[in-house]
């Protein structure tokens, strides 16, 4: 592959922004509630404490690290796919979110965002 | 970011020949022990995190930290796997550009301590304007590497300037000396600058590359589709039961080949030819040129001719009909027709009518071509100065043609052709090769039977051609061509001759061609000699002809104006017609004071009178000599002084006079270039009377070469010279005694008119010129 440079390279690293850039990205569904929304990231084997969201506007951005936690003496890894350290995922909602209600849980390695808003009567 | 955040401490894995960016993602094959070893202990880790760092030297399989370059880039693996035993591959991911601080291990992995090495934050219009520069090249070399557009879109997109470095520098192919560099740049503007300069390397290959591409496939799909068309013309050949067009030329030829008869050695080479152009695809380059040659041969009149017509008599009356005179020239003919009666395989004559132009050489060899019942091919060698004109292009060659001597044998079509070469007097010559040597081997009978034209590179026998060339003047022709030709000489027309020819052939030449009938223009025998007399001067009759031409055409307007009334053309009708006669340069002078005498000179185009003109220059020593004189003409002047100096006495010549005075000889008129020894006689009367300060007689004119010691030598052109003198109204002429015989070719009429006197030596000449001399020299004599 280095031989042709008309040729691309096909790995390319995922996300635009600066700060995602080397980071791996959790996948992500968003729901619409009727109080507002709630985000679904898919971070299995991620402790809670080594997670950070933070709201600013309409972003939510969820931040972390995922370390490997089943290190024993004598193992070692045969193949790996899971990505580890540090993750990034930055969500734009379409509305700009007014004194949210934030509340946190992290069931089955799942992280759940639910976000209250004021406009639940829309 | 705080000092522990900053510095780490992480297995290393050395990578051979390339350096991982950060923000790339990259696939890495590890073999070696250490390096397994290293990745298995950042396996190992909660983060998976482990420096790569590119080695100095490729060949190193145990490096150690001296073998690293000092800046190398923290990682951390994204997938692994172990496609065999003592293998992995990766998935590595750079994260930032670190520093190595030391090495804290190396066995059975190198180890090392690193700091984070951030490039500086910059936000200048310099680093601006390179990020758009070096967007701008990667786009062009983008487009001309054919990439989606997405990419360059991509890019462009990319925020951080140094993103799109490393980006690019991912994607180029680039030595690892210039990737290190690129790593360790100081300075955002730096790594931008070394980008720039990279991708304009890049794109110049690159539109190299494409440039060479796109010859080659334009090359390469012109071939295939003319292949395939031809393949396809091919296949509905066949379908319709035609036969391949190829294969048809090659039978046509040999066919026509096959009804031939040829020399078995033209037979030979054209079967090789042929069975080669057989073998060659249409489409190559000799197949056409084979092909011209093959045509060519079979073209040649190689054995085609056409048969004399052997009766005389009917030859004599063709002659008759369309040349006046010239007796020499139709004897000759008439013998050779005489010669291939009896003897059929005698070989044709080659002859060279020289004369004065317009006298009907090139007319006289069609009508000879007529009389013999041959093909008539002409051509004028005047100018030619190419050898291979006449011999041919060898075929090597590139467009190599025939020689024009076989290109007229085979447009006559027969091998026995008349072939004219014209002007051979004025071929020319330069390094290309002389054309007259050529034409010595195609004029001698001895040697064209197997004449090698350089392109068809076969004999070909030129033996049974009928060789006539033309000149106006022999002296530019080489001495061996004149060798090979049998000379007949063409001399000027007399006016009688010129009005017989006239009303023989150029009246109802140029009435027919006016639209007008003999009765309706009548030109009478007067109105024929004024404008002989008055509107030309010429030797031969082109200008008569025109002349008559001029008069019959206005005829021919007043008629088609209405008024067809005959005319009968008299002498005073042509000033209305022709306009004013032309000056006559050298009008009969009547009187002649001492020191004039008259000279007769042959030209080119005829004869002249000219005068010779000599001035005594009292005080002076010299002899002075003007008038555009050629050497040999001085040196007769010279010879002409020395002669009656030293017989100045005998002369009854003061020999003070060429002590005391010197003299200026002066040859009217002064533009046009004389030279030649037979005015030599004209110059010994012209100073004899200057010396003596007698008159000269008006009505004689002299010419005649002479000797030192008095003698008088015979000359050429006596016919020519004789007509100009009684055009000039002189009929009384000086001749050497050993001109006597030329006297033969003239017409009756003006020999029967004009007195000759012969004179032996220069005293004749004086006392035939100068009528006191006669009674001086009684005087000296008695005394």
């Amino acid at each position: 592959m280095r031989d042709k440079p008309e040729q691309l390279p096909v790995i390319l690293f995922p996300g635009s922004r600066a700060g995602e850039a080397t980071c791996w990205r959790p996948s992500v569904d968003i729901y619409r509630t009727r109080s507002g929304w709630l985000l679904k990231f898919d971070l299995a084997g991620v402790r809670l404490e080594d997670v950070d969201v933070e709201i600013e506007g309409c972003r939510v951005t969820v931040r972390g690290l995922r370390r490997d936690w089943l290190l024993e003496e004598g193992y070692s890894h045969y193949s790996m796919e899971i990505a580890y350290n540090r993750f990034e995922r930055t969500i734009e909602l379409p509305c700009k979110l007014a004194h949210p209600r934030l509340h946190l849980d992290y069931e089955h390695g799942i992280l759940i965002i639910r976000l209250d808003t004021e406009e639940e009567t829309r | 970011m705080s000092e522990a955040e900053s510095v780490h401490l992480l297995p290393v894995l050395p990578l051979k020949n390339s350096v991982l960016f950060p923000y790339l993602l990259m696939p890495l094959a590890v073999g070696r022990p250490a390096s397994l070893a290293a990745v298995e202990s950042a396996l190992g880790t909660e983060g998976k995190e482990i420096l790569i760092v590119a080695q100095r030297d490729a060949s190193m399989e145990a490096p150690g930290l001296e073998d690293l370059y000092r800046a190398g880039t923290r990682a951390i693996i994204k997938k692994m796997a172990r496609p065999d035993e003592g293998r992995m591959e990766l998935i590595v991911m750079g994260v930032e550009r670190v520093a190595l601080l030391k090495l804290e291990q190396s066995e059975p992995y190198l180890k090392a301590r690193v700091r984070a090495w951030p490039l500086p934050d910059e936000q200048s219009a310099e680093v601006e304007a390179l990020h758009r520069a070096v967007v701008d090249l990667a786009g062009k070399a983008l487009s001309l590497a054919q990439a989606p557009t997405e990419l360059g879109q991509f890019l462009a997109s990319a925020e951080d300037p140094l993103r799109l470095v490393y980006l690019l520098a991912g994607m180029l192919s680039l030595e690892l000396a210039k990737e290190q560099t690129l790593l360790e740049a100081e300075s955002r503007s730096e790594a931008l600058r070394l980008m720039h300069t990279y991708l304009a390397h890049e794109v110049q290959v690159l539109e190299l590359r494409s440039k060479i591409a796109s010859e080659t496939q334009s090359e390469m799909s012109r071939q295939q589709r003319e292949y395939v068309l031809r393949q396809q013309m091919r296949a509905i050949q066949q379908e319709l039961g035609e036969k391949d067009p190829h294969q048809a030329e090659v039978d046509l030829l040999r066919e026509r080949l096959a009804k031939l008869v040829l020399p078995e050695e033209v037979r030979k080479e054209a079967d090789r030819e042929l069975s080669r152009l057989e073998k060659l695809p249409p489409g190559a380059p000799d197949y056409q040129m084979i092909r011209t040659y093959l045509d060519f041969v079979v073209e040649l009149p190689w054995s085609a001719r056409t048969e004399d017509n052997l009766d005389i008599g009917r030859a004599r009356q063709i002659l008759d009909e369309d040349h006046f005179n010239l007796k020499d020239v139709k004897e000759r003919i008439l013998e050779h027709l005489g010669v291939l009666k009896l003897n059929p395989e005698a070989k044709a004559p080659i002859l060279c009518f020289f004369g004065p132009p317009g006298v009907g050489k090139t007319s006289l060899g069609q009508s000879i071509a007529r009389a013999l019942g041959r093909k008539f091919e002409r051509m004028s060698l005047g100018g030619l100065h190419d050898e291979a004109e006449l011999r041919g292009h060898r075929r090597t060659y590139i467009g190599a043609m025939p020689g024009r001597i076989v290109q007229a044998v085979r447009r006559a079509g027969s091998c026995n052709p008349l072939i004219m070469l014209d002007e051979v007097d004025k071929l020319g010559q330069d390094f290309r090769g002389d054309p007259a040597a050529a034409l010595l081997e195609i004029l001698d009978p001895e040697q064209n039977k197997a004449f090698r034209d350089n392109y068809l590179d076969l004999p070909f026998d030129l033996s049974k051609v009928f060789f006539i060339t033309t000149a106006n003047a022999l002296d530019t022709v080489p001495r061996p061509l004149l060798d090979r030709m049998e000379m007949l000489r063409l001399a000027g027309y007399s006016e009688e001759e010129k009005i017989e020819i006239a009303k023989r052939y150029l009246l109802s030449r140029q009435l027919r061609q006016a639209g007008l009938s003999a009765e309706q223009c009548l030109f009478l025998d007067e109105s024929l000699h004024e404008i002989i007399f008055r509107y030309t001067r010429e030797a031969g009759v082109r200008q008569l002809e025109r002349g008559i031409g001029r008069v019959a055409r206005k005829i021919a307007l007043r008629h088609a104006e209405g008024d067809t009334t005959a005319v009968s053309v008299r002498a005073e009708d042509l000033i209305e017609l022709l306009g004013t006669p032309l000056p006559a340069p050298e009008e009969l002078r009547t009187e002649l004071p001492p020191g004039v005498a008259t000279g007769l000179a042959w030209t080119e185009a005829g004869g002249e009178v000219l005068y010779v003109e000599a001035t005594l220059l009292p005080g002076g020593h010299d002899l002075t000599i003007t008038g555009h004189i050629g050497e040999v003409m001085q040196e007769s002047a010279k010879a002409a002084r020395s002669y009656l100096w030293s017989h100045a006495q005998g002369l009854g010549i003061d020999t003070a006079v060429f002590k005391d005075s010197g003299i200026h000889v002066h040859v009217p008129a002064g533009a046009i270039p004389k030279d030649g020894p037979s005015a030599g006689v004209t110059m010994a009367a012209a100073m004899a009377s200057l010396y003596m300060q007698a008159r000269p007689r008006s009505d004689t004119a002299m010419t005649g070469e002479i000797t030192l010691t008095g003698l008088v030598l015979p000359i050429g052109g006596v016919k020519e010279k004789i007509l100009a003198a009684r055009r000039a109204g002189i009929r009384r002429v000086i001749l050497p005694k050993g001109n006597e015989m030329d006297l033969r070719d003239l017409p009756e009429k003006v020999r029967a008119e004009t007195e000759f006197v012969f004179a032996e030596r220069v005293e004749d000449v004086l006392v035939a010129a100068i009528p006191s001399l006669h009674e001086r020299l009684g005087t000296i004599r008695a005394a």
